[in-house]
This record gives structure tokens, C-alpha cells and sequence, in this order.
């Protein structure tokens, strides 16, 4: 695996299309148990990606996903938008000096962004939020990469590890954010920032699956 | 949804321009959500902000002897780094600033974020974290309470604090001290819409009322079916003064009264809400310094109401006392 910004780009496009036609789904999620502005905020981060495409595509790797970084931060504002911005800043750091990302650096950045974001939000797993997606996520491909599985069966177990761990924070108390306050903590409900962000782990793998 | 507005993504921009334009104190920085003092303070400077949605918080509370800055995020939703940055470097005078920052995850990570870029460009930033809301428990390892009406004294506190020329590490100690003696409690009557979303957030029965709502719409401790103004005052007070009563003494002793409407609570109902928390309050012998009745700390279109109290020292009274020409919150 070999993945290039024209890749990466294009796997935004990919994401940001499925953001697009997911739009009442995750605002009736939200609606459950957050503000419900969480897919609004997002939608509208990666179509500001989208519309910057052609601008990404001419950066360095690590200048790409700082400009990403600083885009989401801004444009999607809330909680979301500084995580995000706080990930993507995170893997524009460990990717200083490289042209393309292979699968050894993009453990390296999936690790980046997950300790941005547990810093940043002061959040461990286990507490209904994106963090429960994206950190077994990272598990399954650091222990895939170890045993040497071959590269569609690392990227196929960090699809799964991805949507199983959104699907988990639905049995989760909250203790960050809005569903924190409700009286049974959000318990019965999927978290949508888990939800958005398996969606993109998944799209992201179905993206190397097929560019592999 | 029936709203006087032209776009619903424009409304934040829109809306502090019209601001901006009643009053000529300050200036709306454009496409950054921020209003601050036209003339720096050559002080400390206090910054404040959040979701919008809760006018006149915080724009409205920019001027002498309050806020230098305020920022504004979208509807309910927290400001972004940059936004708060540029806010910080409006209120910046070479003395430091304090961020005064409500209890949110989102308000929490965005203005910490923007404090530590600000340090790297060798800005002095300090920032208190208000948590004023006593329908929801305290805690360390979760977010906890979270900041609403009692904000507002944060403000007039630090921002007198600060007007006097004090440091600001001084100016951080009034403001913790303030924290440390307010507490609030609000209950709810109908649900808002967030323009760009276009349908009301929750739904309450015509006959139903939520004790202890949060602003954004967060649920509360209790639904019950609408009670008399007397008993919503006194089911807020108990709560207020049970909370006190954990950790300080309240009884016999001054506090600053603030009855804080929602939104489309009338202000006829919010005078007489504060008759009958008055009159609770003698009968717990609590003396009233000073009562605030109006609407600073909203939640759109809400229908409901809070009640703060802060207890006073002599420090804290003459803050409060201090002269204030924000809009939001005039001192003469």
C-alpha cells in the first residue's frame, strides 16, 4: 500500500459523499441524546474539504493534514471541530518529511490522532464517544501489523474493529458531553460522534481495499 | 419555523453586526464572531463566550468595567480555536487575559486549545471555569456542572476587577471567589428550534414543565405538570439552598438575587416569580443586597426561567456595585 494526497483526497470525497446521504440518521441519533448540530457540523466540515480539493492535492503530506486540521477546527466548530483539528494537527506532525503513506505510517498517524483526541477531550474508552470507534480501530491494526497479516486482512479487521466499537457505545453511560445530563446517560442510545467517525475508518479501508 | 431571520446559516454574522450597530462602544470583527471594546483597556483583559443562542450573553456584556472581548460560536455550539485567539488578542493589552469559560466539554476543549496557541505567541492567558448549575451533580471525573446564568456576575466581578487595574492573578481570585458563591437553578415551558436545524429541539406538554432544563435544552431533574410561581420559587430556592448549605453557610447571610428569563418568558411573569422568591428568601432569612430581573442569560425562544444567587462579601459588593456600561448589564 502505497497511498498518495490525490488518494487521500479522494477518500474525503468518498466520505464526504456518505456524510451527504446519512444526514437524517445521525440528526435523529444526536437529537436522542446531544444537541443534534453534530451531523450539520460535520456534513459541512468535509464538504469544505471537498470544495479545497484541488488545494490539498498540491501540498505535502503533513502540510495536507494540517491545512484539513485547521478546515474542520474552524468550520465545523463545537466539540467535534477541535477534535478533529486536534487529530489531524497531531497527524501532520508524524508525517513531517514523508510523500506518501504506507501502512506501517498510517498506524503511525491513526495512533496520533487517537492520543490528540484522548488529550484534548480528556477522554479514555469506555465513555460513549467517538474515541470508542477509533481506539479498537487502531488496536485490531497495530495487532495485525505485528503479526504480519497481509495488508487487505489488517485493513478489513480495522473496518470491523471500527463499526463493532460505535456499535458498543450504545450499551455506554456518558460522562462527556450533552447525553452526560440525561437521567439514564445517553444508556439504549448509539453515539453519533462514534457513528461519524466509524464511517470514516470504514470508507477509508474500503478505499485502500479497492486502491490496493 | 417562524424566525425574523434571512439565512439560518448567516444568523450569528448577522446578528452581531446588528449588535455592533447599537452600539458604538464596540466592533464586530467580521467572519470571527467577535465583538470587543473599540479602545483597548490598557488592563487586564476578560474574555467570555460560547455557543450563540443566548443573547444578551455574551456579546452584550462587552464594555467598561465587563467584558473586552466576546465570542461567538454558532447556535448552542462552541466558538473554534481561531475565533477565540482573535478574541483574546482584541482584549489583549500586554497584562494578560482571563478567559471566563462555562462548563461545557465544547467551551472547556475549544477556549483551552486557543489559550495554548495563544501562550506559544507569548500572550499572558489565565481562565476560570464557571459551574454554577445545581440541578446537575458535581463530579471530577465527568464533565460536572454546567456554567449558565451566575456567569453573568463572573463577568461584572472580574471585569470590575480588572477595570481597577489589578493583576491578574488578582483578577482570577475575585472571579474563583465569585464561582465559589454562586449557584443557579432553572426550569423550563416550551422547547426551541435552532434555526439551522428548523424543529424544536425536545417537546413539553401544554400543561408540563422541566425543573432544572439547561440552557442548550439538556435535561433536567424533574417533568412535572405547571406549578404556581410561588412554588416554582420554591422548589428552585430549596435546591439552591440545600447546595449551599453542603459546603458554606447561607442563611442570615447577603446575596445578589438574578431571575433570568429564557427567552420568551414575559418580563410580567419574571417580576412576579421574583416576588415570590423574595419572599421565600425572608422567610429562609436570607437578605437580598441587590435583585436582577430580566433576560441575560437566554436559550433562544425558551420559555422559562432561572434563578441565581451570590453571596456577598464586602469585596463582592463593591465589584458588583462598580460601574458597568455593557449593554447587558448597565451600572450607573
Amino acid at each position: 500500500m502505497n497511498l498518495t494526497n490525490r488518494d487521500y483526497v479522494a477518500y474525503i470525497r468518498k466520505i464526504s459523499q456518505r456524510f451527504e446521504g446519512c444526514g437524517e440518521y445521525i440528526t435523529a441519533l444526536d437529537a436522542a441524546t446531544g444537541d443534534g448540530d453534530h451531523w450539520t457540523n460535520i456534513n459541512s466540515g468535509f464538504l469544505k474539504l471537498v470544495e479545497m480539493s484541488e488545494e490539498l492535492e498540491t501540498l505535502s503530506v503533513s502540510d495536507m493534514f494540517k491545512k484539513i486540521g485547521m478546515t474542520l477546527m474552524s468550520v465545523m466548530g463545537g466539540s467535534s471541530g477541535v477534535l478533529y483539528g486536534s487529530a489531524y494537527l497531531e497527524a501532520a506532525k508524524v508525517t513531517k518529511g514523508t510523500d506518501t503513506i504506507t501502512l506501517p505510517i498510517l498506524k503511525n498517524i491513526l495512533e496520533a490522532m487517537l492520543a490528540a483526541i484522548m488529550k484534548r477531550g480528556n477522554v479514555q474508552p469506555g465513555q460513549k464517544t467517538m474515541v470508542d470507534a477509533l481506539c479498537p480501530a487502531v488496536e485490531a491494526f497495530s495487532a495485525a501489523i505485528d503479526r504480519n497479516l497481509p495488508e487487505a486482512e489488517i485493513i478489513e479487521n480495522m473496518r470491523k474493529a471500527a463499526i463493532k466499537g460505535a456499535e458498543s457505545t450504545k450499551d455506554i453511560p456518558a460522562v462527556r458531553g450533552r447525553a452526560f445530563y440525561q437521567a439514564n446517560k445517553g444508556v439504549g442510545h448509539l453515539d453519533p460522534g462514534a457513528v461519524t467517525m466509524s464511517y470514516q475508518l470504514d470508507t477509508l479501508g474500503e478505499y485502500i481495499l479497492s486502491a490496493l | 419555523m417562524k424566525k425574523i431571520i434571512n439565512n439560518p446559516n448567516d444568523v450569528v454574522e448577522e446578528m452581531l453586526e446588528g449588535l455592533s450597530l447599537a452600539n458604538p462602544n464596540v466592533i464586530h470583527i467580521k467572519g470571527k464572531g467577535v465583538i470587543s471594546r473599540k479602545e483597548k483597556s490598557g488592563k487586564v483583559g476578560i474574555v467570555s463566550g460560547g455557543g450563540s443562542g443566548h443573547e444578551p450573553a455574551h456579546a452584550g456584556y462587552v464594555g467598561r468595567g465587563m467584558l473586552d472581548a466576546a465570542v461567538s460560536g454558532n447556535v448552542f455550539s462552541s466558538p473554534d480555536p481561531e475565533r477565540i485567539i482573535e478574541g483574546i488578542n482584541q482584549a489583549d493589552s500586554g497584562k494578560g487575559v482571563l478567559l471566563v469559560i462555562k462548563n461545557y466539554s465544547g467551551d472547556l476543549m475549544n477556549f483551552t486549545m486557543a489559550k495554548d496557541i495563544a501562550e506559544m505567541d507569548d500572550i499572558l492567558v489565565d481562565y476560570v471555569v464557571v459551574k454554577d448549575d445545581v440541578a446537575v451533580e458535581d463530579s471530577t471525573y465527568s464533565t460536572g456542572r454546567r456554567g449558565i446564568a451566575g456567569t453573568v456576575f463572573v463577568h461584572k466581578i472580574s471585569g470590575a476587577k480588572a477595570e481597577s487595574g489589578a493583576e491578574l492573578t488578582e483578577v482570577k481570585r475575585v472571579a474563583e471567589k465569585t464561582i465559589e458563591n454562586v449557584r443557579s437553578m432553572g426550569m423550563a415551558m416550551s422547547s426551541c428550534t435552532i434555526p439551522a436545524i428548523g424543529k424544536p429541539g425536545f417537546v413539553l406538554a401544554d400543561d408540563e414543565i422541566e425543573i432544572g432544563m439547561g440552557i442548550h435544552g439538556e435535561p433536567g431533574v424533574a417533568r412535572t405538570k405547571i406549578l404556581t410561581s410561588k412554588e416554582i420559587a420554591k422548589n428552585l430556592l430549596d435546591r439552591i439552598v440545600e447546595d449551599f448549605e453542603r459546603t458554606t453557610t447561607i442563611r442570615n447571610e447577603e446575596v445578589a438575587v438574578m431571575i433570568n428569563g429564557l427567552g420568551s418568558s414575559p418580563l410580567m411573569e419574571l417580576y412576579i416569580l421574583n416576588r415570590d422568591v423574595q419572599e421565600c428568601l425572608t422567610e429562609m432569612g436570607i437578605k437580598v443586597y441587590k435583585s436582577f430581573v430580566g433576560n441575560y442569560m437566554t436559550s433562544l425562544e425558551m420559555a422559562g426561567c432561572s434563578v441565581t444567587l451570590l453571596k456577598l462579601d464586602n469585596e463582592l459588593k463593591d465589584l458588583l456595585d462598580a460601574p458597568s456600561d455593557a449593554p447587558g448589564f448597565l451600572v450607573k
